[in-house]
């Protein structure tokens, strides 16, 4: 095992303490943190009335569910920013009209990393970085898109001018061959 | 229209529902079924942990943007401003008293006629009394019996001991302070001797607590960590 830096040590034990309800932790740890969710939330949301909306309730949610961090399962401020992003995604996807899914059955995976494969691979840095090169660059930078920017399939298609549904299929493809480096 | 596994060649029968449940994707029905699917299942989990990890190292790219002065001020205001206690205790019991619908009239009726008529012959309460302890997003369930004699019995349904902490027991009657029951097992039955001062208002209305609290019990004398379960009490 590779001994976590302190910084991180210092934010996992700052979210420890939120959970036995420390006030002045969960102020140490916002001022720690809040320059890097700030820019998670105005980066997705694209507005900054909006983002510093948003990270005021980003805040009630870690400091409501600071007790659900687990420690080591994975580094406290992917944790924080996993928050901020999910509610930033939240909030435009709640505005995106209603789509048209039809129930797919979700094939459960056979060759997926085991708890203590995902544990090493989170050791191992830059190998999201090598296995996006795979990629040709469109569909690289459409991946990015889609995880820093928030983008729908539908604003991809637009960005790279290609209709919804080769947009699907080629995001769909590449996160196929991403998992194949990712776990090779 | 979603269905996600027509990648073409090689990749039959395979589909990228997590990796795109991950990177936010779906739409908002489809996004809240994969959800629940993955919750419900380990494989799924450990499926989307790798790729929350995975593109997790592109968070470098967020720029680090200072929030403006006023935001942390309107934090607080959210967070504790609900109340002025010194702990998020009674945020806690708030919610309680919303979570129990129904039984919230019944708690604050118990609690005016506690505050009327004070019980102080303890060695009256004969009846037994039950009450469920759980709370949501934790795993720690206990039952609580009242036997009739003074004393609490503790049934551990699920949870596990956490490192370096210990569960402590609180029992809650009226507006009164929380009053502890004693650090309690969690992976084992346990009785408790009901204190006196509790015994006098122990009733339909009392509500019993569990809280995460440093080794040994809080030492505060008040509870100090966050509540893993709790349930109102019950006559049987």
């Amino acid at each position: 095992m590779v001994v976590q830096n302190t910084p991180s040590r210092d934010i996992a034990d700052l979210i420890g303490r939120c959970a036995m309800r420390d006030r002045a932790a969960f102020r140490s740890l916002y001022e720690r943190t809040s320059a890097k969710l700030f820019g998670v939330t105005l980066r997705i949301l694209k507005d900054r009335s909006e983002a510093e909306e948003a990270i005021q309730e980003v805040y009630v949610k870690i400091w409501q569910r600071a007790d659900r961090y687990v420690a080591g399962s994975t580094s406290p401020i992917s944790w924080m920013v996993a928050v901020a992003r999910n509610h930033a995604l939240d909030i435009l996807r709640a505005r995106r009209p209603m789509s048209d899914d039809i129930d797919v059955a979700l094939d459960i995976p056979d060759a997926g990393p085991s708890p203590e494969r995902a544990t090493q691979d989170n050791e191992e840095r830059g190998q999201i970085e090598r296995c996006l090169a795979t990629l040709e660059a469109d569909r690289a930078n459409a991946v990015r898109g889609a995880y820093l920017d928030g983008y729908s399939y539908e604003e991809l298609a637009e960005r790279y001018a290609v209709p919804l549904n080769t947009m699907r299929t080629w995001l769909r493809r590449s996160l196929l061959k991403l998992k194949d480096c990712l776990t090779a | 229209m979603s269905t996600s596994d027509d990648s073409g060649p090689g990749y039959a029968g395979r589909n990228a529902l997590v990796a795109e449940y991950v990177l936010g994707l779906l739409s908002e029905a489809e996004h809240k079924r994969i959800g629940r699917l993955i919750e419900d299942d380990q494989a799924l989990r450990a499926e989307r942990d790798f790729w929350v990890a995975r593109f997790g190292e592109l968070n470098e790219e967020y720029a680090e943007t200072p929030a403006p002065q006023h935001i942390y001020k309107a934090i607080e205001a959210r967070v504790f401003g609900a109340s002025q206690q010194k702990t998020g205790w009674w945020e806690s019991l708030t919610v309680w008293r919303a979570m129990a619908g129904g039984a919230a009239a019944v708690a604050v009726a118990a609690i005016g006629l506690n505050l009327v008529e004070p019980r102080q012959d303890v060695g009256a309460l004969t009846t037994q009394l039950v009450a469920a302890l759980e709370e949501e997003g934790s795993n720690v369930k206990f039952v609580a019996l009242y036997d009739g004699s003074g004393n609490v019995r503790l049934t551990a349904l699920s949870g596990e001991a956490v490192p370096d902490r210990d569960f402590e027991l609180w029992a809650i009657q009226g507006g009164n302070n929380p009053v502890s029951m004693g650090v309690v097992p969690v992976n084992a039955r346990s009785s408790v001797a009901v204190p006196q001062n509790v015994l006098a208002g122990l009733g339909d209305g009392s509500v019993l607590a569990i809280t995460l609290e440093p080794k040994g019990g809080s030492p505060t004398g008040g509870p100090t960590g966050p509540i893993v379960a709790k349930g109102a009490v019950t006559p049987i």
